[in-house]
Order: structure tokens, then sequence, then C-alpha cells
């Protein structure tokens, strides 16, 4: 696409999101100086709005639920030098007990993820959190009662480990991939609750 | 209806405009990104990142281009199929999206009928390519392989389709203004 040529047809392309990112780019520049085609790309764009509104929605739900951010949390330079002072300390002096919780929070940070709540009766709260390409799941539950994690597959099923106490909290973190449905917690070799892995 | 103080205060980058467009239209742009994500965190968070990428990328809107909702639902759209694209396991997922299964979503009868009445009059090649494209989220490499036709064939259909679409959807635009 020349960077001074109209758009053309490109304009309903760039609207549904055809183009690709070279092609995008460059709309984008030729956009942005040219009205008769920011008019088009806009006829296009109030197209697509026409074609999204068969889906009813309610303006007070779901995304306007959560807070609009815009600016990523930015943590003061002086709380990094505490926090890594802190974990050095507590590496040093209680081995083991961060290892699993810094290993689950890198995995985070290096993934994309998703979250799943566990549901049962009389069921304590807890949640798995699991990297969207199921290389690892990181399940937390509240309190400090152990409990056995299976994945379950195809009527299979899949020992994880015992989750351990840290705190306010029960967590067990298992880095391999696997495809499972569902994960659920046993206590007494019985099924507490289980969460849907979609 | 569209608000010009809020379509100028957003062109120019104002934080309470952003706010206001959020709440306004945020909703409708989730319901967008969910129909192709089928994750309602995921769209939850597209919506999200259309509104910081504009706040820190802020050339991107301007009054007289269009109304702010079409431009948001348009970004929160790409921004769903960027996502979506990112990925073998997701490219798996387009070749199995049914565009006829909404994703709990509830389905408004009448713009459901008025939608499937304008999609009926596309020619039996532009409403093709429209459900690939545009329904199911393919490349149009993917169309233009899956449908054995030139790349520059699937182009020139849709672009016709979404005129055409365009015309039978808004009033307005079939009476020239």
């Amino acid at each position: 696409m020349e960077p001074d040529a109209h758009l053309g047809e490109a304009a309903e392309l760039y609207a549904i999101g055809a183009l690709d990112a070279a092609e995008r780019t460059a709309a984008d520049a030729h956009i942005a100086r040219c009205i008769e085609c920011a008019r088009r790309v806009g006829e296009a764009e109030e197209t697509v709005l026409a074609l999204e509104r068969d889906v009813h929605v309610d303006p007070l739900a779901a995304a306007v639920a959560v807070p609009l951010r815009l600016r990523r949390r930015e943590v003061p330079a002086w709380w990094v030098a505490v926090a890594a002072a802190a974990a050095l300390i507590a590496g040093t002096l209680l081995p083991g007990l961060f290892a699993q919780r810094d290993t689950a929070t890198l995995a985070m940070v290096h993934s994309h993820f998703n979250h799943a709540q566990f549901s049962g009766p009389n069921a304590p709260p807890a949640k798995v959190i699991y990297a969207r390409d199921r290389s690892w799941y990181y399940v937390i539950v509240e309190g400090s009662h152990r409990y056995d994690v299976y994945g379950l597959h195809d009527g299979q099923s899949v020992s994880l480990g015992t989750t351990q106490p840290k705190g306010a909290t029960s967590e067990l973190f298992w880095q391999r991939r696997e495809q499972f449905d569902r994960i659920e917690l046993r206590g007494d070799g019985k099924a507490i609750e289980t969460a849907s892995i979609r | 209806m569209r608000d010009p103080a809020l379509e100028d205060g957003f062109a120019r980058r104002d934080a309470k405009a952003y706010d206001a467009a959020y709440r306004a239209f945020g909703a409708r742009m989730q319901a967008t990104a969910l129909r192709l994500l089928r994750d309602r965190e995921a769209a939850r968070e597209c919506v999200q990142d259309v509104f910081l990428h504009l706040w820190r990328h802020p050339s991107g809107y301007v009054s007289a281009r269009g109304s702010l909702e079409a431009f948001l639902v348009t970004c929160a759209r790409n921004a769903a199929l960027t996502r979506l694209r990112s990925g073998i396991r997701q490219q798996k997922m387009i070749a199995s999206l049914d565009p006829s299964q909404g994703y709990l979503m509830e389905e408004d009868p009448i713009e459901r009928d008025r939608i499937a009445r304008a999609l009926a009059q596309l020619t039996e090649g532009q409403a093709s390519v429209v459900e690939r494209a545009y329904y199911r989220g393919m490349t149009l490499a993917e169309v233009a392989a899956e449908l054995a036709i030139p790349i520059g064939t699937v182009k020139g259909r849709l672009s016709s389709a979404l005129r055409s679409l365009r015309r039978s959807l808004i009033p307005e635009a079939s009476n020239g203004t």
C-alpha cells in the first residue's frame, strides 16, 4: 500500500481486521492525513457496529463492573528494593517455603493464564490458575488444610500432589504440559470440589 | 445517538471522556470480543487493552471519522482477532467456530432478524467470504485457500459485501448521506 494512495476497498478490509500488520500501519498513517479515507473507514466501522447489534448487552454488566485502568500498576523503586530484601531473608531463613510460590509467580509473569473457581457443597473457597497452553496449574485453597489434587481428562484421573499450607492458604503448583477438563480437590479420598478447565 | 462532547473529549485524550466512553460502550465492546474469543476474562482484558493502547497512542480517533462507538467496537473486534490469531490452539478454535451458535449471549431478536435479512441479500460469493472472514475471523489467505479463489477476489467480495450490508443496515447510507 503506497503511503499517499487512497485506501479504496482496503477501507472495508481495514474495518473488519482483514489487513495484515504492515498494511494496517500504512493505512493508519494515511487515515491520519486523509479525511476522505477516514470517513470511508468510519462508514465501514458503522457497518461493523450494525453487525454486532444482534447481541443484547447490559451497559451495567460485566465489562464495566471492572474499573477502567489507563495505566499499568507501577511499583515504586523503593518497594522493589524492600521486596527483594524480604525475599532474600525469607529464602535464606525458610528455604522451600517460598520456592513453590516464587515458581508460580514467575510462571504467571511469563504466561497468559486463565482461572477457574472450584465449586462444591460446603467446600472452602478455592481457585485454580492455569496457563492457557496448559503447561502449568496453580491451585490455591483458603485455609491451611491439605488437599489431594487430581487432574481429570476423558475419564482418567492423574494425581498432581497435595496442597501445602502457606499462611492463610494451602497451595499446589504443578508444572507439566497436560490437558485436563477438570481439576478436583479430594480429602480423605473423597471428592470435595471441582473446577472446570476451559 | 452521538455525543459530540464525549467524542471531542476522547479525541483530546481527556481521562474523564475515556472513563465515560468505557461506561457507555465497554459492554458492547466486550460482547463483540466475546463472540470471537469465547472467554469472558480474555474479552474483558481485550477491552482494557484497547483503552490502554488508545491512551498511549491517542492519534487513532477524530470525530470526523465517524461515531466513537463504532470506532471502539471495531477496535475491540480487531484486538480480539489479534489474540485469536496469535497461536496454533487459537487457529484450531477459529476453524471450529460455528457462527450459528451464540456463546452464552442473549440475542436481540429484532436486530438478529434485521441482520439475517441483510446477509440474505448478499450474493452467494459475498456471503461465503463474510461468513469466514467476519464471523469466523479467518485471514484473507485462509479464506482464499478454503474457497480456492484468488486473494484479490476475496478482497473484492468482502469490500462489496460490507458496502451492501451498510446500505441494508444503515438507512441513511442508502439515501447517500
